[in-house]
């Protein structure tokens, strides 16, 4: 073996072990007994495997596992659609208007998003008296927020897999008397599929990860995942095998994701950055 | 200049209102910070910058500022090194496949919710449970973890342990991009590995440094949610995104929003230079 091989090895084992630490602790401290979390430190393997606490946390999120789906599936889809529609008319209509779009989205979006929760609370409480429509501590007013935070990002990124399109092959569509609508669906969106589809699942993970927009929009626990397993820490006190069960259950659908589509969230994490291939 | 101006509108028409709806809430911040508006004091009575003397003579605040700013001096110099170690190991390895299984591997931290890996740290710095009793085992010192001053060190660690792995992917990602003939020749003249990273990949990628700083201090500015899970609000782990949630859950209204206006001044300062980079950048196809 090369030397530098042999040393590339020895780093990322040393770092990989500690990088693995906290997952192994997450899997082996959610399938323990009672009696074993009670007694055995966190990195100790179980005596035997127990999969009450797991059973017991999965009854308690499921309801909000179930809102947590219903409101991030929709809106991460409809804020990539609405993104892809927006940015293809930006990488379309150069010129004075469209050119300092970009920058403004930009600037919205690497901003700290948690700065902004006052005002739009405050908005979604005028919504409410105007329309009569409730909306704070509803399921489509937490739809509603992160559709507004996260639609520009999804543009952005979208705007960014945009402008690595042949240009030609969209403009000739154009020209050739086609609407734009479906230009949109039958050219450009066939082409932007792998882009399309990487910033979905990036901000899916986002809104499924997000703890601070529930916590500021709704009461109580129930209304998104994060928010449940928060609200169980504070419950659970010093047993760690039914909490770690929570964690390891809200974990798992972007864990999943990131597992079979890993290669799209790392492309969508880095167009996020700023167009890394 | 294909588009009609009215198509362009009505196809934008939503995300305009978005961005809208976002701008609209920098401006309202800066005019509510400079009202008296409160739950104490209902009113919009225009004060000037009486809110910031305030927020400014509060002596939490101050001390949210200096921890954030410990937090995004050493997640930078932290990450940055481990991420460039990361990534340098990853990099010695021809193969595609190796090398993009590990580089997810390092970056699944930031796949699951901050809320998670909040209430496993938690747990790792637990005195009785935790790392402490595989260190004493092994007649190492016990820490406490998550007392004083030690619990800001401790979730800077974490800290480092979320974001490292994405570093490493952005200095991969420079890498990736230096020109493979200039690769070919250095090693035609003879470099070993070591002065082929040294003396010609890494200097060519300072685009890695660059993002790796940026993100860094924008992660850092955003810290929230792994504090608040691990420690609730203990003051040593108060950062500015903490301090004005807190201004805001207790309607304090106008000093939360002069707390966001200077969030939002601070992180201006590194956003709008490096995205009006990135537009010529995304647009130009330059790096």
């Amino acid at each position: 073996m090369k030397l530098n091989i042999l040393i590339a090895s020895i780093v990322l084992i040393l770092f990989g072990l500690f990088w693995a630490i906290p997952l192994y602790a997450l899997i082996i401290g959610s399938v323990k007994s009672l009696a074993d979390a009670i007694e055995s430190p966190l990195l100790d393997l179980p005596k035997e495997l127990d999969m009450g606490a797991i059973v017991r946390a999965f009854n308690l999120l499921i309801n909000a596992i179930i809102n947590t789906a219903a409101v991030t599936i929709p809106a991460s889809f409809v804020a990539v659609l609405l993104g892809s529609l927006a940015a293809f008319a930006i990488y379309l209509r150069s010129g004075p208007i469209a050119d300092y779009v970009p920058p403004l989205i930009a600037i919205t979006t690497y901003i700290p998003y948690q700065a902004l929760i006052v005002p739009l609370i405050s908005l979604i409480r005028q919504i409410e008296t105007i329309f009569k429509l409730p909306l704070y501590d509803t399921l489509h007013g937490l739809f509603m927020v992160f559709l507004i935070y996260f639609t520009p990002m999804a543009t952005l990124l979208m705007f960014i897999f945009m402008n690595n399109l042949p240009r030609e092959i969209i403009e000739a569509a154009l020209t050739d008397g086609m609407k734009p609508l479906v230009v949109y669906r039958r050219v450009a969106l066939p082409l932007l599929s792998p882009g399309f589809v990487a910033t979905l699942i990036f901000i899916l993970i986002q809104m499924w990860n997000n703890f601070f927009i529930p916590l500021s929009m709704t009461r109580g626990y129930e209304k998104h995942v994060t928010l449940k397993t928060f609200g169980y820490v504070g419950e659970m006190g010093t047993i760690y095998n039914e909490m770690f069960a929570a964690a390891a259950i809200s974990s798992l659908p972007p864990l999943l994701i990131f597992l079979f589509l890993g290669k799209y969230f790392v492309r969508g994490l880095l167009t996020f950055t700023g167009g890394g291939r | 200049m294909v588009l009609k101006l009215k198509t362009f509108f009505l196809l934008a028409f939503p995300v305009f209102v978005f961005v809208i709806i976002l701008w609209y809430g920098i401006g309202w911040n800066i005019y509510l910070s400079m009202t008296s508006y409160s739950m104490y004091n209902p009113r919009y009575d225009f004060v000037w910058l009486k809110t910031y003397n305030e927020l400014f003579s509060d002596k939490d605040f101050i001390n949210t500022i200096k921890i954030t700013f410990t937090w995004a001096v050493l997640l930078v110099l932290f990450g940055n090194f481990i991420g460039l170690l990361i990534a340098v190991s990853i990099f010695q390895f021809e193969n595609a496949k190796i090398r993009s299984l590990l580089t997810s591997y390092f970056v699944y931290p930031l796949a699951i919710p901050l809320v998670a890996s909040g209430v496993i740290w938690r747990w790792l710095f637990d005195s009785v449970k935790g790392f402490n009793v595989y260190l004493s085992r092994i007649g190492v010192f016990k820490a406490d973890w998550l007392s004083g001053w030690n619990a800001l060190w401790s979730l800077i660690g974490v800290s480092v342990w979320i974001y490292g792995g994405f570093i490493a992917l952005l200095y991969l990602a420079a890498f990736y991009n230096v020109p493979r003939d200039i690769i070919d020749s250095a090693l035609v003249d003879g470099a070993d590995a070591f002065t082929l990273m040294v003396k010609v990949v890494i200097p060519q990628s300072k685009l890695g440094l660059l993002l790796g700083t940026i993100f860094s201090l924008l992660f850092a500015l955003q810290m929230f949610d792994l504090p608040y899970t691990i420690l609730f609000t203990n003051p040593f782990t108060m950062t500015m995104v903490m301090y004005m949630y807190n201004k805001f859950a207790y309607m304090i209204v106008n000093i939360s929003a002069a707390a966001c206006t200077f969030l939002i001044a601070v992180s201006a300062m590194i956003v709008i230079p490096y995205a009006t980079y990135g537009i010529r950048k995304w647009i130009l196809k330059v790096i």
